[in-house]
């Protein structure tokens, strides 16, 4: 095929691309580099100051804690329940068509949709959870979970495994369904008990498929950011701030747009290093 | 591997009663709520028999500006859509077909951009559309949104692309079709599941964005459902009848989309990794 054509589409596509996302990003990381603030008239380079700031600065150092808990934690969650979840939708239960097709829904849902049902099933005295604990006789834990220091963050991380956990279920029922049966049943001739079949055939058969799960993961998880700033703005005071949320602030509402451009250029840094030693580690078994 | 007749265990019960309670409850609770009456949502009570009601509907339709929201939501949503569909079909077919120079470089191009945090992009892009007057226009919008779908869709495409025979091309324009025609008549026709993907990605997407709305937005006239929403549920007095009529109200495209779209979902989004 005439390659000059196939030039021509990529100029254009790219093209838009580049206009949308690239040139922004290059500004983005230029401002990095300054002092503009949208309440100041002149904006002047500062060299690495923001990147100088940041390192003492405690707010941006809990905010990178809370990321790397949330992300390590709700994607490690997220493989296991999904492939529970996917060994539940293989089964010949009566009607599990209709649950598989129904499962990823929450996947679709807008966040802030998502955010107020949860939000809603927490109200004290009225909400679902908590008439449940009142019911139970376990009236003492009854609270508004997303105000609660001690409970706030593992809502965040429920708002995230109820989000994204039928998309590994679904994803490990496809992959699983790929595995060819005559695997599994040479497997139990040569004796290979239930246990050992799953670890040495199953197991391996939707690794690759995993591993392309967790890659996109970590990048929406760590880059989130309606979640937490929907439900709970980043508190109670900062029990649930992430890097995303704290960027936010930084930028909306202290109009330090230089410093919370550095701290955005530190999260693209931190999943590019991610993806290095992710590919470094896996890449060769994938391709 | 259907026809087998494999003993069911009676844990999977078990399993999926506890999943799907998960995952339905809170949809169906706030479903509940919105046929309900504001006292009959607080007195505290599982389920009561009285106090079912429209009048939660009723209100948000009539406020009026809920219809403008939406139909600012639609418009942004299908631009969106059509824009990513658009880029992302030009230029997953040129990485897909043509012998382009340093193709991997620009394929891991593609896939670098989907890492870039919106909250960086938001920055710059602010910056950008103050100076050419866009912020708080539809069109500012829709550029901003699909800075977050279009090398979704790119990839997403280009990896439908690839599995579909090159014959297909080569018999077209044998036959004389441009490059356009070919791609037009012959390739998107036995595309459908990967444009219909990224179509259904793109739209949720913009429909449900928060992140770049609430920076651009600065009037009531360019507001989208998610803003009003929010604004609802972040109100001092808490009406949940009106907050769940409306959160129905925007759940309800997506999940009729979703009805539609599902069967193609996943082979769609994980392109040839996983091959049914």
């Amino acid at each position: 095929m005439r390659t000059y054509k196939g030039y021509i589409m990529l100029l254009v596509a790219f093209g838009i691309t580049a206009l949308l996302i690239f040139v922004p990003l290059i500004i983005g990381i230029n401002l990095s580099f300054t002092n503009r603030n949208l309440l100041y008239p002149t904006t002047q380079y500062v060299g690495l100051n923001n990147y100088i700031n940041l390192f003492h600065d405690p707010e941006f150092w809990i905010a990178f804690l809370h990321s790397g808990i949330l992300v390590s934690v709700v994607v490690a969650l997220e493989y296991v329940l999904g492939i529970l979840l996917a060994l539940t939708l293989k089964q010949n239960i009566p009607g599990i068509h209709f649950f598989r097709g129904i499962v990823m829904v929450t996947w679709v849902i807008p966040i802030v949709a998502t955010v107020i049902m949860w939000q809603f099933m927490s109200q004290p005295g009225y909400g679902f959870i908590n008439m449940i604990l009142t019911s139970i006789g376990l009236k003492n834990y009854a609270t508004y979970f997303f105000g609660s220091m001690t409970f706030a963050f593992p809502m965040i991380m429920i708002l995230h495994l109820w989000r994204n956990v039928p998309f590994f279920g679904i994803a490990f029922l496809a992959a699983m369904q790929a595995i060819p049966e005559e695997l599994y049943e040479a497997a139990s001739i040569d004796g290979a008990s239930k246990w050992e079949r799953f670890k040495y055939i199953t197991l391996p058969g939707i690794k690759y498929t995993g591993l392309i799960m967790i890659t996109i993961h970590v990048i929406w998880t760590f880059n989130q950011f309606s979640i937490v700033y929907i439900a709970t703005g980043g508190g109670p005071i900062n029990a649930t701030d992430v890097l995303p949320t704290y960027l936010y602030r930084q930028v909306w509402s202290n109009y330090n747009i230089g410093y919370g451009a550095s701290i955005g250029v530190i999260m693209l840094l931190i999943l590019l290093a991610f993806f290095f030693i992710f590919n470094r580690t896996y890449g060769r078994e994938t391709t | 591997m259907k026809n087998e007749k494999r003993k069911t265990h009676p844990i999977s019960y078990i399993s999926l009663i506890l999943f799907f309670s998960f995952f339905l409850l809170p949809v169906l609770w706030i479903l509940y709520a919105s046929f309900k009456t504001g006292s009959s949502i607080t007195n505290g009570k599982l389920f009561s028999l009285g106090g079912f009601t429209l009048e939660n509907y009723r209100t948000i339709v009539q406020r009026g500006d809920f219809l403008l929201y939406s139909l600012n939501s639609l418009i942004i949503a299908i631009s969106v859509t059509i824009l990513s569909l658009f880029t992302g079909i030009i230029g997953g077919y040129a990485l897909s077909r043509y012998a382009i120079k340093a193709k991997n470089t620009w394929i891991s191009i593609m896939f670098i951009a989907q890492m870039f945090p919106g909250v960086l992009l938001i920055i710059p892009l602010y910056d950008l559309m103050l100076n050419y007057h866009l912020v708080n226009t539809i069109i500012g919008i829709v550029i901003a949104q699909s800075t977050l779908t279009i090398p979704f869709a790119m990839w997403l495409l280009k990896g439908y692309f690839d599995g579909i025979p090159r014959s297909l091309d080569e018999a077209a324009m044998l036959d004389g079709a441009g490059v356009l025609k070919t791609l037009w008549s012959i390739i998107l026709p036995v595309s459908i599941p990967g444009v219909a993907i990224a179509s259904f990605y793109s739209f949720v997407v913009s429909w449900g964005n928060y992140l770049m709305v609430s920076v651009l937005v600065q009037s009531n006239s360019t507001a989208t459902l998610p803003i009003a929403l929010y604004r609802l549920s972040s109100s001092l007095t808490l009406q949940w009848g009106n907050i769940a009529a409306a959160t129905i109200f925007i759940v309800l495209p997506t999940v009729i989309l979703f009805a539609i779209f599902q069967r193609w979902l996943v082979s769609g989004l994980l392109g040839g990794a996983v091959k049914q």
